[in-house]
């Protein structure tokens, strides 16, 4: 009897447990058939009556204010129910990456531009979004420059949110305690950073762990010694990086680390720590884009002791660029790429841009965009960008590999575990084995 | 006379739910990633098969590979000595009876329950070379000792080894105070009556008598430390210079920053291959002891 009972109760948990997975399946099978089918005729979300729910992934900066966006679009929106996950800024770029290979994309992701965004492009995860900027007079709305650099892979590969150039940030109060005038040559700017030393001010303040940030320092020595056209060059790898050039650029940049021009032990400092010295007058100088006055105002910092300068490369003084933008995923019906695109417009709304201004990249890419109150940096980087030139900044000219061999270059050299020849040499030996296996 | 033995029909019947969950979300898994180790794959695209390049690459050319081979066999030997001899250490002194033993056991007990992650941000703040509490308590007792505790590559899988120590020994401690507990009074007391002192008694008694509590400590240890990444990670990243570079990280970057998802499988495949060289071999040697 016992017997029979325990069978019993096995029978009911094996057949629960298939049950469980039927209804998975199930439920599983009828969103992958809503995404395709909705992917061809948008028949899924086309009855008024049903939700359309979408996913969107974003950058934890942007979650306070835009929790409460969202809760205002959703309790406005009775036919659309956004949800945000948020992710730190390298978290996002990995998490990407482990959805796209297991198929389970957001509706809508923040993305950069170049090899980063550019990944999602050329392996046809992202809605190219080319007609529906024709249909809807996007090429008259939106900054063509912007456009542009969001075009990956001959796709429109996302919704322009931002256009960001990088300058150099500096403390006007500290420049001033100490008589030192913006610099507009290579050597007047070494002659600040030894003025800032010897008064015990670390002159540029950066942070080493995933290595962008320092990048954006030696980005700019490689601008200095190799020039405009072979610094555009590198970036394209159509020159070798085992070059003179390079390696007076990381020369350069063992001679600042070894004369404590960046703070001590920088190479593992969190890039999101930058501000603690900055805003402490512990450093003078941070490399930086037009978001940080967002974070000046955040901090109670007060705006009248920071101003910017185009770091005095050489040439016409180019600053680094880069785009951001809203990826849509490629399943997406085209009910949720309406949606999508409402959402967006609803995020990036002047009403919204407005009344959480310190969350976005001001201005916005778009033609005549006004620029933000309060934020006298982002109009300065903007107009030197205008006048001096852009490079793409080289993490997104890089594939992620050759970037990280660029990070290591950057660690082993501060660190002397390697020379600047050696340097190069390593960058150019990434570069080449990235071909080969291509 | 003995029947024909039956069956156990509702036995097997009642393992089917389990074994079918393991299959899916373990066997099917290892072997899917054996089956993608010997493919080129960007994780998206069509699989290209390459035999075993992906290994031959690793072992023969691949220098990073290496650092983190050598890392992780760093971190296994540190793991055995330290956290081992540290956590029975704590144990037996938590063991005896003292007033405020039970507060104390909770109080050794507390960095496991961080998550690794929090631990690697609260020892990163704790390390920071200008405004960190090492370096600052130095200064504060007048030593001029300041040093760049996970920014220089030579101290840096030590400093992040102390963080992953100071969080790694509660786990271990309750085992052995387990273990400890099961030793019966009897046979101690049997030790000191013919003339043992407390070592000997520990030597020849006590460490014997917990023979399965050390191989369940060590066997699980030895696991964590090969696959150890959230501290690391959190720290440093496997920088600076990839000299905190660990099997499980340098599979990561492989498999999720790089697209390279055949080259991170490989990883992930010779990082099993060690586990099983490492603990079967010290399971059963000590089970046939028995």
């Amino acid at each position: 009897m016992k017997k029979i009972l325990a069978l019993m109760v096995v029978f009911l948990l094996v057949v629960s447990a298939f049950a469980g997975c039927g209804s998975n399946n199930s439920s599983a099978d009828n969103n992958s058939e809503a995404q395709s089918n909705g992917s061809q005729d948008s028949s899924p979300n086309s009855d008024s009556t049903e939700k359309t729910e979408l996913t969107f992934w974003e950058l934890s900066s942007k979650q306070e204010a835009l929790e409460q966006m969202v809760e205002e679009f959703n309790s406005t929106h009775s036919d659309i129910e956004v949800t945000v996950s948020y992710f730190e800024v390298d978290g996002i770029k990995d998490s990407l990456k482990v959805a796209a290979s297991s198929n389970t994309l957001p509706n809508m992701w923040f993305n950069w531009g170049g090899s980063l965004g550019g990944f999602y492009a050329e392996n046809d995860l992202i809605y190219d979004l080319s007609d529906y900027a024709d249909s809807h007079g996007w090429y008259d709305l939106y900054n063509p420059g912007a456009l542009n650099l969001c075009t990956l892979d001959g796709k429109l590969a996302g919704y322009p949110r931002s256009y960001n150039t990088i300058g150099m940030y500096y403390r006007t109060d500290i420049f001033e305690e100490y008589g030192l005038e913006v610099p507009t040559t290579f050597e007047e700017f070494e002659n600040v950073c030894a003025v800032l030393k010897e008064n015990g001010i670390t002159p540029i303040s950066t942070a080493g762990l995933n290595g962008w940030h320092v990048m954006r320092f030696v980005e700019l020595l490689v601008e200095h010694y190799a020039g405009a056209e072979k610094h555009d060059a590198l970036n394209t790898f159509a020159t070798s990086w085992d070059d003179e050039d390079v390696v007076q650029a990381l020369t350069k940049y063992e001679e600042f680390v070894e004369k404590g021009y960046l703070p001590e032990g920088f190479v593992t400092f969190d890039p999101n720590d930058t501000q603690l010295l900055t805003f402490s007058g512990q450093a003078a100088m941070d490399i930086q884009g037009p978001w940080y006055d967002g974070n000046i105002i955040s901090e109670g910092q007060d705006m009248e002791d920071y101003d910017t300068f185009a770091f005095p490369s050489g040439g016409t003084n180019r600053m680094s660029a880069f785009v951001e933008m809203i990826q849509l995923n490629a399943n997406n019906s085209e009910a949720e790429v309406d949606a999508s695109i409402e959402f967006l417009n609803f995020y990036y709304s002047d009403e919204n841009t407005e009344k959480y201004s310190d969350i976005y990249n001001l201005p916005l890419p778009k033609k005549g965009a006004p620029m933000p109150e309060g934020m006298p940096n982002v109009e300065n980087l903007l107009s030197m960008s205008g006048e001096n030139g852009t490079f793409t900044i080289t993490d997104q000219a890089f594939v992620p590999q050759v970037a990280d061999a660029l990070f290591d270059v950057q660690d082993a050299i501060a660190t002397d575990a390697m020379t600047p020849e050696e340097g190069a040499k390593t960058i150019q030996a990434a570069i080449e084995d990235y071909f080969a296996q291509q | 006379m003995k029947g024909k033995k039956s069956i156990d029909w509702p036995a097997y019947l009642f393992m089917l739910p389990a074994l079918i969950i393991y299959i899916s979300v373990i066997v099917f898994p290892v072997f899917y990633s054996l089956y993608v180790s010997l493919h080129k794959w960007n994780g998206i695209g069509e699989m290209e098969f390459i035999g075993l390049s992906n290994y031959v690459k690793l072992i023969t050319q691949d220098d990073i590979f290496l650092i983190a081979i050598k890392n992780n066999a760093i971190w296994i030997v540190l793991t055995v000595a330290f956290i081992t001899a540290i956590s029975l250490g704590f144990a037996v002194i938590l063991n005896k009876q003292f007033k405020g033993r039970t507060f104390f056991r909770g109080f050794f007990y507390f960095p496991a329950v961080i998550a690794p992650i929090a631990v690697a941000i609260i020892w990163r703040w704790i390390y920071n070379p200008n405004i960190g509490f090492i370096n600052e308590f130095f200064g504060a007792i007048g030593l001029d000792f300041k040093q760049n505790w996970i920014s220089n590559p030579e101290t840096s899988l030590y400093a992040i080894f102390i963080a992953a120590l100071w969080q790694g020994i509660g786990q271990p401690m309750i085992i052995f105070l387990a273990g400890l507990q099961t030793v019966p009074v009897e046979v101690l007391e049997a030790a000191t009556i013919d003339g043992a002192g407390s070592v000997r008694k520990f030597i020849h008694v006590t460490i014997p008598m917990m023979k399965e509590t050390f191989i369940i400590v060590l066997a699980t240890l030895i696991v964590a430390a090969l696959k150890v990444f959230d501290v690391i990670q959190g720290l440093t990243g496997g920088g600076p210079n990839n000299s905190t570079q660990m099997l499980s990280t340098y599979m990561y970057s492989q498999t999720f920053k790089y697209a390279n998802v055949g080259t991170g499988t490989a990883i992930s495949v010779i990082m099993v291959l060690i586990m099983i060289f490492i603990i079967v071999p010290y399971v059963s040697f000590t089970a046939k002891e028995d």
